[in-house]
């Protein structure tokens, strides 16, 4: 199970922070800043992804007027808003969807034992997961799957509403039950 | 090693945007279609993880805490935590630095400038209880220190991802109900006769209107 808080109604937060090897902050930053977005992104491989992000920490800021904070070591943020109650799946989804994406990336940090064991990878990410406070979705009971069904028959709703306007009542209901079978 | 500087750099080269300064425009990597990235991380006096302790239980304890951010309508999903330790790849329980440190990301839809103003305008009272212990934190009114604050505590992502990057919150909470309302639309509508059917889809076409 992935922390409690983490929950908002079927969906889950996931916060990864793993920390850099020394020296290779901006290597790993590059190879980030360089992956295509979108479909090419290779999150898009990871089933139940609804947002997902990477972000390379090189330090904290303080603005107080007391001793500064530095951290010892760079720190990958990885952070996911996932569908499930079962964050090792997830992680399973992750490592075998990232592929050889996982190994790239997390290479770069300390104790990372590669993406060859599912095991080993999901106590890495275990390890160095962060429980949230407070979580909040605004759509929170809603699949990714679920999402884009939605999105699709809104979509069937408005075009159907556009070309059956002049439309009799026999021919609206005929056309009405094309439009959605079933 | 690895001190921020107020310019924007990070010491790390041009790849690592860790620090923002005041006039930093945020970076392509935190946008993806329609949805925005936002990553802030903010150091909190001391005494001020006990007073968050109570401000999240009342989060995820009192509906209403959260509701009002469902008046903002263009968060897809976001989230707070308490950083304690930083890992540090030795053994051991990591770093532990002098503060707790606030983690907040958001996933949103419009511009940064709409987010920050909406939160600050919209929610005041839930942004002083949130970050009210952040060292330096100026209050959420006036909204331009709000946004220095934030523009110089936030993180550029590195890369970013959505599964429906074309859509807004509103649109797909929206279809949600479309979506809904059709279900009930051919549940009651499937024996009638033409003319009931056109006048019963009338009605649905005035109930899903708004979310059309």
């Amino acid at each position: 199970m992935n922390g409690r808080h983490d929950i908002c109604g079927q969906a889950h937060s996931l916060t990864v922070l793993t920390p850099i090897r020394e020296g290779h902050e901006s290597a790993l930053a590059r190879y980030l800043n360089a992956l295509d977005g979108g479909r090419e992104s290779p999150l898009s491989r990871v089933a139940r992804t609804h947002f997902a992000r990477w972000v390379v920490l090189g330090d904290v800021v303080y603005e107080g007027k007391g001793a500064r904070d530095h951290l010892k070591r760079g720190q990958l943020l990885f952070t996911s808003n996932f569908d499930g109650t079962d964050l090792d799946s997830y992680l399973e989804s992750l490592r075998t969807g990232l592929g050889p994406a996982a190994d790239e990336i997390w290479s770069h940090c300390s104790g990372y034992p590669g993406s060859d064991g599912a095991a080993a990878f999901a106590a890495y990410m275990r390890k160095h997961h962060i429980e949230s406070s407070l979580f909040f979705a605004a759509y929170g009971e809603k699949t990714v799957d679920e999402v884009k069904t939605s999105l699709s028959v809104r979509r069937d709703v408005i075009n159907f509403a556009m070309n059956s306007q002049a439309m009799a009542p026999a021919a609206l209901q005929a056309a009405f039950a094309r439009a959605f079978p079933g | 090693m690895r001190a921020p500087r107020r310019d924007g750099s990070s010491g790390l080269g041009e790849y690592v945007v860790n620090v923002t300064s005041m006039d930093y425009a945020p970076g392509v990597a935190n946008i993806e279609g329609k949805a925005t990235a936002i990553t802030v991380l903010t150091p909190v006096r001391r005494g001020g993880p006990i007073l968050l302790w109570i401000v999240f239980w009342a989060g995820r304890n009192l509906a209403f805490t959260l509701k009002k951010l469902e008046v903002l309508s263009f968060i897809h999903y976001a989230r707070w935590t308490l950083i304690k330790r930083f890992p540090d790849g030795d053994e051991g329980d990591g770093q532990r630095p002098n503060h707790t440190y606030l983690f907040f990301e958001s996933n949103f839809n419009g511009t940064w400038d709409q987010y920050i103003d909406a939160f600050s305008e919209v929610v005041a009272l839930r942004m002083k209880a949130i970050w009210g212990t952040s060292i330096g934190f100026p209050g959420p009114l006036p909204v331009e220190p709000f946004k220095r604050y934030i523009r110089s505590n936030e993180y550029v992502a590195n890369h970013y991802w959505s599964a429906y990057p074309g859509h807004t919150t509103t649109e797909i909470v929206s279809a949600g109900r479309v979506e809904a309302a059709l279900a009930e639309f051919r549940r009651t509508s499937a024996d009638l006769d033409p003319d009931a059917f056109s006048a019963a889809y009338a009605s649905f076409l005035t109930k899903v209107q708004r979310d059309l």
